[in-house]
C-alpha cells in the first residue's frame, strides 16, 4: 500500500499501469533489473518514484540532450526543485555550483559523454547513488537500432561509482540485445521484466502501392480522413518538407515539417505547437519523436520504409499514449527497399576513411566528408581491434571485414522489415514474435491481415471556430 | 530575396572579394578577414544575419544573378555589378525597409539571447497571470535563469502591466507588418509562436523575408531598450547586462591582452611561440574591432595620410593597388592597419 499512497502524493496517479509496482519493488529492494515495458507504458516512473523511497540520489543516463531536458522540465513543472541535467551547456556558474553541491539533487540527469568527464567523475563519487538508471538501454547494443558507442563505457563507469544498483530500460530489444545489455553492464543476480511489446490499442495496416505518386495521394486522403493529430515519418529531410509544403498547398491546415536540419529554436517552436495541438499533422524525419511526450496522437504513416522492425515499433508506438484507439498505416512501394540500402551504406564508414583515418587519425575530420554515425562506429571498430591487430595493415583488414559484417547485418534486418511486409500472417503476431514473444490475445481492430475498419479512425465533425488574428494589438492585449 | 541581399554585399565589395567572403560575411565567421571586410566594406549589418545559409544556395543565388545579367564575372569568383543590376539593387533598396536599424555585427549572437529572456518573459507572465502551467519555449539554462531570477523580484501583475505598454509603445513606432511578425512570434498562454515559415506563408512573404525583418525589429528595440531606460524600464533590464564582448578570436585577444601590458610585436611573438606576421595580423583584427585602439605606435602619421590618400584617389581597398601607389618603403602591415581603422569613418 505504501508505494501506491507515494504514487498518489507524488504523481497523482491512483493505480500503477502494467509492470511498474513490480519493477519498482525490485528497484527499491536494490536488486540489478532489466525491464521492457512498451513505448508510452509509463518507464519514467519506474526511477521517479524510487528516487522519492530510496535514500540517496538517482543517476539517469539517457541518449539524448533534449530527451534529458524534456524530462527535467516535466518534474520541475511537478514541482520538484532538486533535478538537474549535466550537459555541455550548462552557463558556467550553475556548472560551478552543480559541482559542489551535486549530493543535494534527487535526479541527477547525464549523457555518457558528460559521465567521462574526470571533472563530473570526481564530483559524483562523492554522491550516494542509491540507483543507476540507463534510459533507452539498447543503444548499448551494437544490436540495437539506436547504437552508441558512448553507452558501451557505462559498465565502467558504473563500477568507478561503487557498483550502485542498475535500472535498464527499454521499449524495444530482442533477445540478442537484452543479453548484450545485461554483459555490458554486468547486471548480476538481475531480475528481468519483460512485458509485451504489443499495443493493443493501435492498429496496424500496411498499404502496397503502384507509385510514389500514389503514395502522395493516399497521403493526402488519409490526412484529410483520419482523426489527428497525426505523424508523418518519411526518411529524408527534403521529403519532410515536400510533404509539409504539398499538404498544405492541398488545404490541409495545422501541418509542419520537423527535421535535423532546422535551427533549434523553430525546431522547439514546431514541437511545442504539436504539443499544444496547434498543429495537427507534423511532416518528420526519425529525429522527431525521441520525447516528444504527447498522449493524444492519433495515428503515425510512415511514407518510406522503416530500416528494421525494432525502429518501426518505437515510431508507430508515439501513436495513442493515453490508451485511446490510434492507427499506423505503412505505405509501401516497389524500389522503396533502395532507399534504405542506400541509407544504410551511408551510415557505413567507407574505405577511403578507414585508410585516411589510419593514417591520419581525427585528423580525418578536416580531410573527407564524414557524418556522425560513420564517426562514431569508426571510433568503436578501432577501439575494439586495437588489441586484435599488430600492424596497420592488419587494423585496415579487420576493420574493412567488421563493416562487411555490419553491411549483412543491416540487410538481414532489411529482409526481415521486408518479410513482415508481404507475409499473409497477422502483422501484431508477427511483430511480437519478432521479440520472442507471444500474443495473448487479438483486439477487435488487430491489422489489415486479421479484421480491420477504419471507420473509427474517421475525423470526426467539428465546428470549433478557426484561431483568427485580429491584430497585433488585441494580439497583445490578450497576452497579458 | 537571397539574391537581392548577395547583390548588396556584391556592390559594396566592388570584386574585390570572391562569393566565399559573401559567404563568411553572412554567416558571420569569426575570423579576423571576415570581421576586417564587414568593416572596410560598410557591410556591418549584414554580418551573420544568415546563419543558416549555405554555400549551395549561395551559389545558385549567383548563378541567377549572372543569368539576369545583373552581374558580370572580373575575376574567379568575384563579381561586380551591371547597370541593370546596380538599378535593380537601387529599386529593391527603396522597399527594404528591415535595413533601418539592421545592424549584425554590433548585435550578434547577443540580439539571440535578448530574444530568449523576452520572449521568455512574455510566455512566463501571460501564463502565470492567467495561472496556467506550461513548457519554457526554450531550454536555454541561462536565460531560464534568468527568467526565473527576474520575476522573483517583482510584483507580476504590475510587470505584465509595464511590459505590455512597453511592446505597446514599440509596436506602434513600426510598421503594421513588423509589428505583426514580432507579436506572432511571441508566445502567450494561449499560442505558442509561430516559426518564420509559417507567419511567411501567413503573410503571403518570403521566409528570409521574414526572418530579416524581425531581426531589424529585435535591433531597433535593443537600441532603444539600451539608451530608454525610463521609457522601457523592463526591455532595458533585459539588455543591460547583457555581455557584449568586443568580437576577437580568442588569439588576437591574448595578443591584445599582451599589448595593454606594453609589449612589443617582437615580444609577444617570442613569448606566444608564434610568427610575428601572425601578431601582425592579430593587431590588424584588434584596430578593425576595438575602438578606442590606437594605431600611431605603429604608422606614423605621415604614412597614414598617404595611404588614405592613396586609397581615396583609386577608390579601391585593394592592397596591392595601394603599395604600387605609395611605394616599397610602407610595408601591407602599415596598409592593413590604416585601411581597418579607417573602416570605421570614411569610405563610400
Ligand atoms: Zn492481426
Amino acid at each position: 500500500m505504501y508505494l501506491e499512497q507515494r504514487l498518489y502524493e507524488t504523481f497523482g496517479y491512483r493505480t500503477f499501469r502494467v509492470g511498474q509496482k513490480e519493477i519498482i519493488e525490485d528497484v527499491v529492494a536494490a536488486n540489478d533489473v532489466l525491464a521492457m515495458l512498451p513505448t508510452g507504458g509509463g518507464k519514467s516512473i519506474c526511477y521517479q518514484l524510487p528516487g522519492y523511497v530510496l535514500p540517496g540520489s538517482v543517476l539517469i543516463v539517457s541518449p539524448l540532450v533534449s530527451l534529458m531536458e524534456d524530462q527535467v522540465q516535466q518534474l520541475r513543472l511537478r514541482g520538484e526543485k532538486r533535478v538537474i541535467a549535466l550537459n555541455s551547456f550548462l552557463p558556467d556558474e550553475q556548472k560551478k555550483r552543480a559541482l559542489m553541491n551535486l549530493q543535494h539533487f534527487r535526479f541527477i540527469y547525464a549523457s555518457p559523454e558528460m559521465l567521462q568527464s574526470p571533472l563530473w567523475q570526481k564530483a559524483l563519487k562523492n554522491v550516494a547513488i542509491s540507483l543507476f538508471v540507463v534510459d533507452e538501454a539498447h543503444c548499448i547494443s551494437q544490436w540495437g537500432h539506436d547504437f552508441r558507442p558512448d553507452f558501451r563505457k557505462l559498465g565502467a563507469i558504473r563500477r568507478e561509482l561503487g557498483n550502485p544498483p542498475c535500472l535498464a530500460l527499454t521499449a524495444t530489444a530482442t533477445e540478442e540485445v537484452r543479453n548484450d545489455i545485461i554483459e555490458t553492464l554486468q547486471l548480476t543476480n538481475v531480475r528481468q521484466h519483460l512485458y509485451s511489446v504489443d499495443r493493443p490499442n493501435i492498429a496496424i495496416q500496411v498499404d502496397c502501392v503502384d507509385s510514389v505518386e500514389e503514395k502522395v495521394a493516399r497521403v493526402l486522403d488519409y490526412a484529410k480522413t483520419l482523426q489527428g493529430p497525426g505523424i508523418i515519418y518519411v526518411s529524408s529531410r527534403q521529403w519532410a518538407e515536400m510533404l509539409a509544403h504539398k499538404l498544405a498547398a492541398e488545404g490541409i491546415e495545422g501541418v509542419a515539417y520537423y527535421h535535423g536540419g532546422m535551427d533549434s529554436e523553430q525546431r522547439l517552436l514546431v514541437q511545442h505547437q504539436f504539443l499544444c495541438d496547434q498543429l495537427q499533422l507534423v511532416c518528420c524525419t526519425n529525429a522527431f519523436g525521441m520525447g516528444v511526450n504527447k498522449e493524444n496522437v492519433r495515428y503515425v504513416l510512415h511514407f518510406h520504409l522503416p530500416s528494421q522492425l525494432e525502429a518501426y515499433v518505437q515510431e508507430i508506438g508515439r501513436a495513442g499514449r493515453d490508451g485511446k484507439n490510434s492507427i499506423a498505416v505503412l505505405l509501401y512501394t516497389h524500389g522503396d527497399e533502395d532507399m534504405v540500402q542506400s541509407l544504410i551504406e551511408a551510415e557505413l564508414p567507407t574505405d577511403e576513411q578507414v585508410r585516411l583515418f589510419m593514417a591520419y587519425g581525427n585528423e580525418l575530420r578536416s580531410l573527407v566528408e564524414i557524418n556522425d554515425v560513420q564517426w562514431r562506429l569508426l571510433h568503436y571498430m578501432v577501439e575494439k581491434e586495437r588489441t586484435n591487430a599488430h600492424t596497420a595493415e592488419e587494423m585496415i583488414a579487420n576493420l574493412q571485414v567488421a563493416i562487411e559484417a555490419r553491411r549483412q547485418w543491416k540487410r538481414n534486418k532489411l529482409g526481415q522489415m521486408r518479410s513482415f511486409l508481404f507475409r499473409s500472417h497477422c502483422r501484431r503476431e508477427q511483430i511480437v514474435a519478432y521479440f520472442q514473444q507471444r500474443l495473448e490475445k487479438k483486439p477487435i481492430n488487430c491489422c489489415d491481415r486479421c479484421t480491420l475498419s477504419l471507420d473509427s479512425y474517421q475525423r470526426k465533425q467539428t465546428d470549433e471556430p478557426a484561431w483568427a488574428f485580429r491584430g497585433w494589438e488585441e494580439e497583445l492585449r490578450q497576452m497579458f | 530575396m537571397l539574391s537581392y541581399l548577395l547583390l548588396y554585399c556584391l556592390h559594396r565589395f566592388n570584386g574585390e572579394r570572391s562569393l566565399a567572403a559573401v559567404y563568411h560575411l553572412l554567416t558571420g565567421k569569426k575570423s579576423a578577414q571576415t570581421l576586417q571586410d564587414s568593416k572596410w566594406f560598410q557591410l556591418e549589418r549584414v554580418f551573420g544575419i544568415y546563419k543558416t545559409l549555405s554555400l549551395g544556395e549561395l551559389e545558385q543565388a549567383a548563378m541567377q544573378l549572372l543569368q539576369n545579367q545583373w552581374i558580370v564575372s572580373v575575376d574567379e569568383r568575384s563579381y561586380v555589378l551591371t547597370e541593370a543590376g546596380k538599378e535593380a539593387l537601387h529599386e529593391w533598396l527603396v522597399s527594404a525597409r528591415f535595413f533601418t536599424h539592421l545592424n549584425g555585427l554590433l548585435y550578434d549572437t547577443v540580439d539571440r539571447l535578448f530574444w530568449y529572456r523576452l520572449s521568455l518573459t512574455v510566455q512566463t507572465l501571460s501564463n502565470l497571470v492567467h495561472r496556467r502551467q506550461f513548457i519554457p519555449i526554450h531550454r536555454h539554462e541561462a536565460t531560464l535563469t534568468w527568467v526565473k531570477t527576474y520575476l522573483l523580484s517583482k510584483n507580476l501583475h504590475e510587470l505584465a502591466e509595464t511590459l505590455h505598454k512597453e511592446l505597446h509603445t514599440i509596436c506602434s513606432a513600426l510598421s503594421e507588418e513588423e509589428a505583426t511578425i514580432l507579436t506572432l512570434k511571441l508566445t502567450s498562454f494561449t499560442r505558442i509562436g509561430w516559426t518564420n515559415e509559417q507567419i511567411a506563408a501567413f503573410l503571403q512573404k518570403d521566409r528570409l523575408y521574414v526572418q530579416l525583418t524581425f531581426q531589424n525589429v529585435l535591433h531597433y528595440m535593443m537600441k532603444r531598450a539600451e539608451r530608454e531606460s525610463k521609457q522601457f524600464p523592463i526591455l532595458h533590464d533585459m539588455i543591460k547586462n547583457l555581455v557584449k564582448p568586443v568580437s576577437l578570436t580568442l588569439s588576437a585577444q591574448k595578443t591584445y591582452d599582451w599589448l595593454m601590458k606594453g609589449k612589443t610585436v617582437k615580444e609577444i611573438a617570442r613569448i606566444r611561440h608564434l610568427k610575428p606576421s601572425t601578431i601582425e595580423d592579430h593587431i590588424v583584427e584588434i584596430a578593425a574591432n576595438v575602438r578606442d585602439f590606437s594605431i600611431t605606435p605603429f604608422v606614423a602619421e605621415d604614412t597614414k595620410r598617404k595611404i588614405i590618400e592613396a586609397a581615396t584617389r583609386l577608390q579601391t581597398r585593394q592592397l596591392k593597388k595601394i603599395r604600387d601607389a605609395v611605394g616599397d618603403e610602407i610595408s601591407y602591415f602599415e596598409i592593413r592597419l590604416v585601411l581597418a581603422k579607417a573602416g570605421e569613418s570614411s569610405v563610400s
